[in-house]
């Protein structure tokens, strides 16, 4: 048995750090936002049918405003929150102590947890949808009006902002390393969110990843309504800024991840 | 390095900033024994333990285990070792069941190997309650049972009997004593206690404020012991004596 | 001890739990990180700003007061969490109240330690918007004042969210839960409509008005409003207090 073993590929490591999660109660971290967001929206659906400048639909308003909570606020929220309780689990159990003793690469441990982050915000794009056409169908119940989208375009646009939250987790995951105080580490990231509108209305918005998703979601808004955002996803410079900043951030986590395990001095 | 010796140190030690935990250490582990690893509370067994395990890098001074070294062999000696230093540790939100098949997984053994630790560890009963729910006693069990997954050839366990109570320390006792014969792995295991290790192991090393000051068996340690005019009636009351000696000549060497 | 025969004394023993927590480090940072607000805002969009007529002061409140505000409120969660979460983290808070001391002194003890600390962002963030006022701006009659009230205004409003948060922090055990739930009131109260009056009390949602919306007078009620807001959650904090003794 001994003789055949190969160290763990990603994959397989993902799976056993999946497991890892079972009653963390993490699902309802990504369930509770996309419920919170969706619920008034459609209590306030009525809103939708005000005149407004931009001349947009009241079903594509429902749903610009709805997901725009999302990009701006819980998308980000959500990932920071899931990174530091997943880095934090490791810490508090000691199980990351039990796992520099075992054999398996650190940079691989770093990777598979990183990968259920971002399944883990795969699932909430998913529940986002799922509680988007739950209050929309509610909302056309009680106002009388089809608020409901092609599934076809809202998976597409939903896709694309969780797409471009890759590389603000990457950046949180990162943090939740090298801060190693939750608290710390969730407000920074949480700090992080704040500016985010700011940096979208100035030139150099792509050099701040973090409003990536809300970047996607304003040019969608500008596709169905041109005089509010430009309608075009400027691919450069943010696809190779949003990669490169993906691949410092975990290339430094993955460096930094399990160093103070070894560097600890309790005797 | 000597072909009986399966793990051996060579003027190991480590410092943090002015303070040395472990100094010019030279442990020489049997292959196929049970090495009882004393000291008092800080005395540097958890910190050369660490070492051994890659958790620590040593300030200078080297090691082998199994004629293979840090960092170059770290994933062939780690595949080699079973562990359990200072506290357990567990995911609270999974079961004992659960906390070891995480461990199987990356070890990539059979699946009857959690049944088969459970059942050494005396936790079958439990396997299916979440591990926060355990007593300190059990939580002890679950980091025992994780190391003794799969049988590896080698296991470092760091005061595993803590937590335990009486019944529960005979057999952790009798476990790790009979695993060289059955398993025919070799074990390194500390205490601060000698008369808890006596029972179980086969050589002996002693240390003290880093220092390693007897390495040998107990026949030898009774023999060092009379040379230099402590009491062996007990041994207890000889490893104090050991360790009050030693701290007397160091209060002197300050 | 000493927190039944001077209860006023309740502040300064808290401070020595706060020690190595890094709670001071967060506030200084924050200030800092809501000072750069205003100063990158004009760096990057000064003439936007320059061009418009009326109180310096004003102007830069209205550009950047709402990002500013959001990040003294998400100091006074992190705040919150820290002041508790020291007390839960290695169960300090059986001892706490096993000691011969009134309950409510201890929220007390970290409300009055949660306002001081306020101060030092408030001041930062002061010192930027003058600093920005001075740069970009010819206009500096009367800055000092204006400045000063405006301060003592935007600390009087955080009060009813720091009391709001440490009523919550108190309740939670777990951390996260009053973290988790102290950011969806951060989110939500960003997104109630400005102009409604009841809008403008809720904790969470104070912080974003400004003192130049409201008239003296109206300035004045606000802040009473405040104050009565941070009664009624030290009244709330004695009865759960109460009630928890009754259950636990």
């Amino acid at each position: 048995m001994k003789n055949e073993y190969r160290p763990l590929n990603l994959f397989s490591l993902f799976g056993v750090e999946m497991l890892k999660i079972r009653r963390s109660g993490i699902f309802w971290i990504l369930l509770i936002p996309a419920v919170m967001m969706w619920l008034p929206s459609a209590m306030n659906a009525n809103v939708n049918f005000l005149v407004n400048p931009f001349d947009i639909s009241p079903e594509h308003n429902y749903f610009i405003q709805g997901y725009m909570g999302l990009a701006w606020f819980m998308i980000p929220a959500t990932l920071i929150v899931c990174t530091v309780l997943l880095s934090q689990t490791e810490i508090r159990s000691r199980g990351l102590v039990k796992c520099l003793t075992l054999p398996v690469s650190t940079a691989k441990l770093c990777l598979a947890k990183f990968l259920v982050t971002i399944v883990l915000a795969a699932v909430q794009l998913v529940l986002s949808i799922a509680t988007y056409y739950g209050s929309a169908l509610l909302a056309s119940k009680l106002y009388a009006y089809d608020f409901l989208l092609p599934l076809s375009y809202v998976c597409r646009c939903a896709s694309l902002i969780y797409l471009a939250a890759v590389p603000a987790a990457a950046i949180y995951w990162m943090l939740s390393i090298l801060i190693r105080t939750p608290i710390f580490s969730a407000g920074l990231g949480l700090a992080s969110i704040v500016p985010s509108v700011l940096m979208l209305n100035t030139e150099i918005w792509y050099s701040y990843p973090p409003d990536y998703p809300f970047y996607i979601l304003m040019t969608e808004y500008g596709r169905i309504a041109p005089d509010v955002f430009g309608a075009e996803i400027q691919l450069i410079p943010m696809l190779p800024i949003g990669i490169c900043v993906t691949v410092f951030s975990l290339a430094i986590a993955c460096a930094r991840y399990g160093t103070a395990e070894r560097n600890s001095d309790s005797l | 390095m000597s072909e009986m010796n399966i793990i051996e140190t060579q003027n190991l030690t480590k410092t943090y900033g002015d303070f040395t935990a472990v100094s010019h250490l030279n442990l020489h582990i049997k292959k196929g024994s049970v090495y009882g690893f004393l000291g008092p509370n800080g005395a540097g067994k958890s910190t050369t333990m660490k070492m051994l395990l890659g958790l620590a890098k040593p300030t200078s001074g080297s090691f082998h285990i199994n004629r293979k070294s840090y960092p170059k062999d770290r994933i062939a000696i780690l595949r080699d070792m079973g562990s359990f230093i200072e506290a357990p540790a567990f995911y609270g939100n999974l079961t004992g069941e659960e906390n070891l098949e995480i461990l199987r997984r990356i070890l990539q053994l059979p699946k009857s190997a959690v049944a088969d630790a459970l059942e050494l560890t005396g936790l079958t009963e439990h396997r299916k309650r979440q591990a926060k729910k355990y007593s300190l006693g059990m939580k002890q069990r679950l980091g025992l049972a994780g190391a003794l997954l799969g049988h590896p050839p080698i296991l470092i366990l760091d005061e595993p009997t803590n937590g335990l109570d009486p019944i529960g320390i005979h057999e952790i006792r009798t476990l790790v004593r009979s695993l060289p014969e059955k398993y025919d792995c070799t074990v390194l295991v500390s205490s601060h206690l000698l008369p808890e290790v006596e029972l179980m192991a086969d050589d002996f090393g002693i240390l003290n404020h880093g220092r390693l000051l007897f390495e040998g068996t107990m026949d030898a340690l009774k023999r060092t012991a009379e040379n230099a005019g402590l009491p062996t009636y007990n041994l207890e009351e000889t490893f104090l004596s050991l360790i009050d000696m030693d701290n007397r000549n160091r209060g002197e060497r300050i | 001890m000493s927190g039944t025969r001077v209860p006023f004394l309740q502040p300064f023993l808290e401070t020595r739990k706060l020690r190595r927590t890094g709670f001071c480090p967060a506030f200084l940072g924050g200030g800092l990180l809501g000072a750069l607000v205003p100063a990158v805002n004009m760096a990057v969009r000064a003439e936007s700003f320059t061009s418009q007529s009326g109180s310096p002061f004003r102007i830069l409140m209205d550009a950047n007061w709402q990002l500013m505000a959001q990040l003294n409120i998400f100091l006074v969660v992190c705040g919150a969490c820290i002041l508790y979460h020291t007390e839960y983290a290695d169960n300090g808070i059986q001892k706490a109240r096993s000691l011969p001391m009134r309950p409510l002194c201890l929220f007390l003890g970290k409300l009055t330690i949660l306002a001081v600390s306020c101060l030092l962002p408030l001041c930062i963030e002061a010192l930027s918007l003058l600093l920005c006022r001075a740069h970009w701006f010819s206009d500096s009659a009367g800055a000092g004042r204006q400045l000063l009230a405006g301060l003592a205004f935007e600390l009087v409003l955080l009060l009813p969210t720091a009391a709001a948060m440490l009523f919550l922090s108190s309740m939670c055990q777990n951390m996260w839960i009053s973290l988790g739930a102290g950011v969806i009131l951060v989110f939500f109260s960003s997104m109630l409509p400005q102009g409604s009056a009841a809008v403008a009390l809720m904790p969470f949602a104070s912080p974003y008005r400004m003192l130049h919306q409201f008239s003296g007078r109206e300035a004045l009620w606000m802040c009473a409003l405040c104050l009565g807001e941070v009664l009624l959650f030290c009244a709330a904090e004695r009865i759960y207090h109460n009630i928890r003794r009754c259950f636990s």
